[in-house]
């Protein structure tokens, strides 16, 4: 055997320029495979990892999510959230107004989202995370003062809002106290284009009385499901309509945000297995040129008696090899582009993201390179192995 | 002892048939050395696969050994071609990757020998053949007469009942061809049948029998 081995070797070694090319081939294939899976599971991961997190949290809307598609039917009232203090299992609720409202700042008027909840709750929600960049947060007994994300302070408006600027929001006179910095991905939509109040300020200038999200923490994440139950039995119950209100436990976002990996990942893995068909029929290709080139070689062995089996299992051999090869190229660039890819990423998009690299990946990138290998040379192989001794030896 | 019985080769080129070889009758004796003369396309080379058992029958046996080979199947072929017969071709045929004691060896591979057994068979068979100092050379750093002695000393690695060659001395100089006969020569002494195909008289001369062949038929014996 280990003569085969031999033998094999010195054919791929005499043609090294197409040997490399397909080794290559290979490779790009099963880099692609592994790096993008990687990549995958290491987005899923730092995502997944951000919203861990947040797993103790119900966020509780006025309407009804069906797919992708979300209908608002109105607000919460006070008496809602005074309901929900009496379910057991409850640690925190935040009540939040929400909406859009005029705001003006130097006499440019812009609709702008404007939040209002518990200074202490969004403080450890949001202040923590994103971290202000000048002035500091709401107190409860702030009334008329607010503080804006970066977008608002930079980007709204002609010029830049600082510390200690007046806006007039729904014409009521607000100081500014604070702005966020920047925020990361995760938090930018949150956090940027939007006005931060207390909720007494906020249901003053939205003149409302309703309350459009309540944000739960619970004590034991293993119940939060049944809480959600709960929370929304009891608000549909006040309101009479059987789908007012809608829970989302943080841990069926997760199970949702799983399933969108899932499809991103067999996107991927189907990219990169496009890749390998083209590696594959490279393989196939040189496989076929060299048993072509060497038919009066393969002649030459009948001849002195090798048997069909011989041939077949050297020109196996020689794919095998080539897509060993392969694979094992194929996984160490595809570990180091995934780590490329999510560095990149990581600054890009400002996730902390670290490729994960698992060995089951690197296994199962390994054994397609063979499989690949192996079936692209078969035909070739028993092509040389059928070759009749006296045709081949007298092909030149 | 190899002999044919209405040994017959026929090739359909469109849709013409070609008798490459019709109704050959030849007896060859265990030990003998016999050339086989004639022009180009006279079949001497078809009957000399067939021989060699690289070619089968259209219609009619060979036996070697009273085996009919026309009914062996590929393995059982390769067999024969691998334990009983040498074959030296016109072109020398080495495998141009390997050197000139790996080619040597290869019969042996094909065999399962062991790897030192084998190399060692390989180099006793080179210095037998003269090559003894251009044991590690590759084909293409040897000279048309070396690469055929590596060739001899290829077709005698597995210890042959019969050598056959198919112009053996074609493509080297007269010189050369003379010593390449001489070391044929020298095999038959040991005792092991010879078969050569040629067009040449000189070299024809020197085998203790001569057959001439013409349009795929054996002419008779001179």
């Amino acid at each position: 055997m280990r003569d085969k081995f031999l033998l094999a070797y010195r054919s791929i070694r005499e043609r090294r320029t197409r040997s490399i090319l397909t080794v290559l081939g290979i490779a790009v294939g099963i880099a692609a495979i592994v790096s993008l899976m990687s990549v995958g599971y290491g987005l899923e991961e730092a995502i997944g990892g951000e919203l861990t997190g947040f797993a103790d949290l119900i966020s509780v809307v006025p309407g009804k999510i069906s797919g992708a598609t979300y209908v608002e039917l109105g607000g919460f009232t006070d008496r809602d959230v005074k309901d929900l203090q009496r379910i057991g299992g409850i640690k925190d609720i935040v009540p939040m107004a929400l909406a859009a409202a005029e705001v003006e700042y130097r006499d440019e008027r812009i609709p702008i989202f404007i939040f209002g909840g518990d200074s202490k709750e969004l403080g450890d929600f949001y202040v923590e995370p994103v971290g202000l960049k000048e002035g500091r947060w709401l107190r409860d007994n702030d009334y008329k003062a607010c503080v804006i994300g970066d977008r608002v302070a930079n980007e709204l408006f002609d010029e830049v809002i600082h510390v200690n600027d007046k806006l007039l929001i729904n014409d009521e006179k607000f100081i500014v106290i604070g702005v966020f910095e920047k925020a990361s991905t995760l938090y930018s939509a949150d956090v940027d284009p939007n006005i931060f109040l207390t909720l007494r300020a906020a249901k003053d200038a939205l003149q409302t009385d309703e309350i459009q999200y309540i944000l739960i923490r619970v004590y034991n994440i293993d119940e939060a499901e049944a809480i959600a139950e709960e929370i929304q039995d009891a608000i549909n119950d006040n309101h009479g309509v059987d789908d007012f209100a809608t829970a989302i436990t943080m841990g069926s976002a997760l199970e949702q945000i799983g399933t969108v990996f899932d499809i991103v990942r067999g996107v991927l893995v189907g990219i990169a297995a496009i890749a390998l068909v083209v590696a594959s029929i490279g393989i196939m290709n040189t496989m076929l040129m060299s048993v072509m080139e060497r038919t009066h070689e393969i002649g030459v062995m009948k001849a002195i008696g090798a048997k069909s089996s011989d041939v077949l299992s050297l020109f196996l051999l020689e794919s095998g090899m080539v897509s060993l090869l392969g694979g094992l190229v194929g996984c160490g660039s595809g570990v180091i582009v995934a780590k490329v890819i999510s560095l990149a990423a990581s600054t890009a998009l400002g996730i902390e993201m670290i490729a994960v690299v698992k060995p089951a990946v690197l296994l199962g990138g390994m054994a397609v390179a063979m499989v690949v290998g192996v079936l692209s040379g078969f035909y070739p192989a028993r092509k040389a192995s059928q070759m009749s001794p006296v045709e081949a030896v007298r092909y030149e | 002892m190899i002999h044919t019985e209405d040994l017959t080769k026929v090739y359909r080129m469109g849709d013409v048939e070609v008798y490459a070889l019709r109704d050959v009758n030849l007896a060859i004796q265990d030990g003998e050395f016999i050339a086989i003369k004639g022009p180009s396309g006279s079949g001497k080379s078809t009957l000399l696969n067939m021989i060699g058992c690289l070619d089968t029958p259209t219609s009619g046996s060979i036996f070697i050994d009273n085996i009919d080979v026309a009914t062996l199947n590929e393995n059982e072929l390769a067999e024969i071609r691998r334990e009983k017969i040498g074959f030296i071709f016109q072109q020398f045929n080495l495998v141009h990757t390997l050197n000139a004691v790996e080619n040597v060896a290869l019969p042996l591979f094909f065999s399962g020998v062991k790897r030192e057994t084998r190399l060692k068979r390989a180099e006793e068979q080179l210095v037998k053949v003269g090559l003894g100092d251009r044991i590690y050379h590759k084909p293409s750093e040897l000279s048309g007469g070396q690469q055929q002695r590596v060739a001899i000393a290829r077709a005698l690695a597995n210890d042959p009942e019969v050598v056959i060659g198919d112009e053996p001395t074609g493509n080297v100089d007269t010189a050369t061809g003379n010593a390449i006969m001489d070391i044929l020569e020298g095999l038959n002494k040991e005792g092991r049948t010879v078969i050569v195909v040629t067009h040449d008289a000189e070299i024809a001369a020197r085998a203790g029998r001569t057959k001439r062949m013409r349009d795929g038929k054996l002419l008779d014996e001179q």
